[in-house]
């Protein structure tokens, strides 16, 4: 059972620091040597993971549900009422998707989602985050100057746009369902969620290229 | 707590990553995924997502700046095992255990897909009270210190703003950073920029924050 003590944990970070290799890849090789030896885990299994995450759980997922928005109403509805259980209709729930939130652009608004006190993210529907969203400059500075981070992304916010940054500080998780960009009125679902980029739905992106499509 | 995992507004960081830190989960270090891979593992028993938040927020603040996610990660997993006494610091030092157990089963890619389909977990508990607050109510946030895991951000104590959705009750971190499972009820709550930021904030733009009730009062 853990002990649930803050000064023990804290204490075993500073003597493990002393005792671990300085390369990141051994000290992980440390982990994978010891759960495989205690029968927590098989090395086959970490490569199975390893594709699941690489090739099957990842933002196309989210396109597809954001295209879907876009083209049926009523799927928007229930995407915007309760998202967690409108992607069930895909079989994309899973990790972080219980609680699971939509938020959608419009004209004079602009969602971007955020985790300042660790690296909440909706992983079975966008997959792993990358690096910039789990950085200290992003968690630090999104929610204080969330103009100047859009722009370090190429965004510029006309002046009718407010911002707001959702904080991601319980076990709720958030998509951001992005505009549909102008010129796209025939596309079909599949041609439209191959332009609903990873970005957009964390809303470090606002305006689609459509020449993706 | 006030460690240095609460990083919402402080100042001094340079720009964002964007380009450098793009890399798709497939193109990332092998080491990286592996991370990954043993973490969607049961590897320390009985630990909780508080409790493992919590250690991640114990870590020396040096390391928990200058190493990875995934390098983070590793340490502390290695602090939840060696705390629930699964390994032990002779083990880490060695880089093998004693008496080795049976081997793990192996999960074939559809099973780590099953298993991900149904790791949409539930946090919403029945609720034992009346929810506090409502829609449309102006709250306050506590001015708490706990010392220990809490949800409350530094930059957002004794901040006012409304709420804007109750989400019923949910699992309180600060219980369950002590193995404990206590609901109560959550809420989103909405605060203007200069609210957060001082009078030069940007009136446009705003934060929101899921919060528990026993971190508002009413104003």
């Amino acid at each position: 059972m853990p002990t649930f003590d803050s000064e023990k944990a804290a204490e075993l970070h500073q003597e493990l620091h002393s005792h671990l290799p300085s390369d990141p890849a051994l000290r992980v090789k440390t982990l994978k040597s010891l759960a495989i030896e205690r029968g927590l885990v098989a090395p086959e299994s970490i490569d199975a993971w390893i594709e699941a995450y690489s090739e099957h759980i990842g933002p196309k997922r989210g396109a597809q549900v954001v295209a879907r928005a876009w083209i049926n109403p009523a799927f928007r509805e229930r995407l915007l009422d309760n998202a967690a259980e409108a992607i069930k209709e895909f079989g994309f729930q899973g990790s972080a998707t219980g609680h699971l939130k939509s938020v959608e652009n419009t004209y004079d608004k602009h969602h971007m989602v955020v985790c300042t006190l660790c690296s909440c993210y909706p992983f079975a529907i966008l997959g792993m985050p990358l690096a910039w969203y789990k950085s200290t400059e992003y968690r630090a500075r999104a929610i204080r100057e969330p103009r100047k981070v859009l722009e370090e992304f190429g965004v510029k916010l006309p002046n009718h746009v407010g911002v707001r940054v959702w904080d991601s500080t319980a076990e709720l998780r958030y998509l951001v369902i992005p505009q549909r960009p102008a010129g796209t009125e025939n596309w079909d679902e599949e041609r439209l969620a191959a332009i609903v980029s990873r970005n957009s739905m964390i809303g470090t992106e606002r305006d689609l290229q459509i020449e993706a499509g | 707590m006030d460690g240095i995992h609460d990083l919402g507004g402080m100042e001094g960081f340079g720009p964002v990553p964007v380009k450098t830190g793009d890399a798709h989960f497939r193109d990332i270090e092998t080491w990286e995924k592996r991370m990954w891979g043993l973490s969607r593992h049961n590897l320390a028993p009985g630990i909780t997502f508080d409790w493992f938040r919590h250690g991640l927020e114990c870590m020396v603040p040096g390391d928990y700046l200058d190493l990875s996610y995934f390098d983070k990660r590793c340490a502390n997993y290695l602090v939840m095992m060696l705390d629930n006494g699964t390994i032990t610091m002779d083990d880490v030092k060695r880089g093998h255990v004693e008496t080795p157990d049976p081997p793990a089963a192996v999960k074939a890619l559809e099973e780590t897909l099953r298993i991900t389909s149904k790791s949409d977990a539930s946090f919403e508990t029945e609720a034992m009270t009346e929810p506090a607050f409502a829609v449309g109510q102006q709250v306050e946030t506590r001015r708490l210190m706990p010392g220990h895991h809490t949800r409350l951000p530094r930059y957002a104590r004794s901040a006012r703003g409304i709420i804007i959705a109750h989400h019923g009750a949910h699992f309180l971190p600060d219980k369950g950073v002590h193995g404990i499972e206590a609901g109560e009820h959550l809420y989103t709550v909405v605060f203007a920029a200069p609210e957060l930021w001082g009078k030069d904030a940007d009136p446009r733009d705003e934060v929101t924050l899921d919060l528990w009730e026993s971190y508002l009062v009413q104003t």
